[in-house]
């Protein structure tokens, strides 16, 4: 094995073809997987308590909704969003914008799920007590379900942030130059070195996913409700 | 991944056609002209190791058209089985990617006239492969969306043809031992073999099958772009511009030293 090549290549692989040409590599990468996790996490929260709190045909079409982008392949959704929209409605959506958008709507989905999971996870009594207190509906939610669902629901939105990381290589099908991208076009280059390149890769997004991991537990341990 | 491909590519060839304003006006009013090169074939298009940019023989030619409208020329990168997509989606305003030209193509895309010419060859390790007969019996590496993939689909049935992404995928496969052979323009693999640091091991054998003509692709209906495009190869090759394109990547002192068989203009059919 022989490294030089990343050694090389390395100011490509982490910022592309920055400052002269367009911000790409793993910057690119960590720039599309922040945005995509906040606005995932943010339609998450919104859509999973619209689950929760919501009735009758609202609630079936929020239901539709979801089932629809959970069942859609992330990489379709950007191959079509790309090259689909232009056609049909002359709408050009940029590269970019359209890896987040896919991701977000996609992520949201999943997370939307795992919060309604969370706030179903208190038992009534809960409710019945706030209740009982003269608050609304959306007071109790807010003041007592919500701060102790959220920290509960911490593993489940790192799962899916650490997923939405990896995903952000899709966008290669639209010729998005992240990681996965530019490591390819140099691997095309080089040509007899796809195993040091992608062991390269493979170690960045792991950094990536790890920092997140270690970070989102932080952020998480800090808000918990004080152990009993 | 290839069902995906497949199905946009017919939403998309049966959504497009619709009409569009005139492309040659709008480049020259946004100052900028879109450019679909590859970004992993030399000597075609690739990304330089210095400069980090997409350079490589379609890329000059690209650059001379942007500097005939006089506008700023933006490169995008693509892969073989994107580049009809990309102009059916208005993504970009000219192919230059080593496009085949073919009636199939035609149907969804305008051509301009050729500019290059190359035929189908194959690339083995040494001792593999010596005559067309033995491609029946052997697994062959294509490129998604090339007419390399159709040609040997039509003419060798029994061959086994796997399809990859691109080129230096399949090339990869073929080092591993997936693949007995791979296929390509001939050109093309002379310029993947360049880049080989044991290129002693393979071979292209001389033999092709088929005479393939490499033209600009420009999104269907717009005619003016297309005699714009095709008005300026003429140009260039007049000028003497064509052939110092090609002496920079093909000539003696090139990488890839290649026979020039063909000019602007040849065999108009």
């Amino acid at each position: 094995m022989d490294f030089t090549v990343v050694a090389d290549n390395f100011g490509y692989f982490m910022l592309g073809a920055w400052p002269a040409g367009p911000l790409g590599g793993a910057a690119l990468t960590l720039l599309l997987s922040l945005a995509s996790a906040l606005a995932s996490g943010a339609l998450g929260l919104v859509l999973g308590v619209g689950l929760s709190m919501l009735d009758g045909a609202p609630r079936r079409a929020l239901f539709l909704f979801l089932a629809f982008f959970r069942a859609v392949p992330v990489i379709m959704l950007i191959f079509w969003t790309y090259f689909l929209l232009p056609i049909l409605f002359g709408v050009g959506v940029p590269g970019v914008a359209t890896v987040v958008v896919a991701l977000s709507l996609i992520g949201g989905a999943y997370l939307a799920h795992s919060v309604h999971a969370g706030i179903l996870s208190l038992p009534a009594g809960q409710w019945q007590a706030g209740m009982a207190l003269g608050m609304g509906r959306w007071q109790v939610m807010r003041l007592v379900v919500l701060p102790q669902a959220l920290p509960v629901m911490v593993p489940s939105f790192i799962n899916q942030w650490v997923a939405l990381v990896k995903d952000t290589s899709l966008a290669y099908v639209i010729g998005v130059g992240e990681l996965s991208f530019v490591a390819t076009q140099v691997s095309n280059r080089e040509m007899v070195y796809p195993t040091e390149i992608f062991l390269f890769v493979a170690f960045v997004y792991y950094l990536l996913c790890v920092a997140l991991e270690r970070a989102a537990f932080a952020v998480g341990r800090r808000y918990a409700a004080p152990a009993r | 991944m290839k069902k995906t491909y497949l199905a946009s590519l017919l939403i998309l060839a049966v959504a497009s056609g619709a009409a569009q304003a005139d492309r040659l006006d709008d480049i020259k009013k946004a100052g900028v002209l879109r450019v679909a090169a590859f970004d992993s074939n030399p000597p075609f298009g690739f990304v330089d190791a210095k400069t980090k940019r997409i350079v490589g023989l379609d890329v000059d030619y690209a650059q001379e058209l942007a500097k005939k409208l006089n506008v700023k020329l933006e490169l995008v990168p693509t892969n073989p089985a994107n580049r009809i997509p990309l102009l059916t989606a208005n993504k970009v305003d000219v192919v230059l990617a080593n496009f085949t030209i073919t009636e199939e193509r035609a149907k969804q895309v305008n051509f301009s006239i050729p500019y290059f010419a190359s035929g189908q060859q194959f690339l083995a390790k040494k001792g593999t492969l010596s005559s067309p007969d033995q491609l029946g019996k052997l697994r062959i590496g294509v490129d998604k969306g090339t007419t390399n993939e159709i040609v040997l689909r039509e003419k060798y049935p029994s061959a086994t043809l796997v399809a990859y992404d691109d080129t230096p995928f399949a090339f990869t496969a073929l080092r591993n031992g997936n693949v007995q052979a791979i296929t390509q323009d001939g050109p093309k693999l002379v310029g993947l073999l360049a880049n080989v640091p044991d290129k002693e091991k393979y071979e292209i054998p001389p033999f092709s099958i088929s005479d393939d003509l490499i033209g600009a692709g420009i999104p269907k209906g717009e005619a003016r772009l297309t005699a714009f495009v095709s008005e300026t190869l003429v140009e260039l090759e007049a000028n003497g511009r064509a052939q110092q394109i090609y002496d920079a990547w093909f000539g003696p002192n090139s990488k890839t030293p290649l026979k020039r068989i063909f000019r602007i203009g040849d065999g108009k059919k």
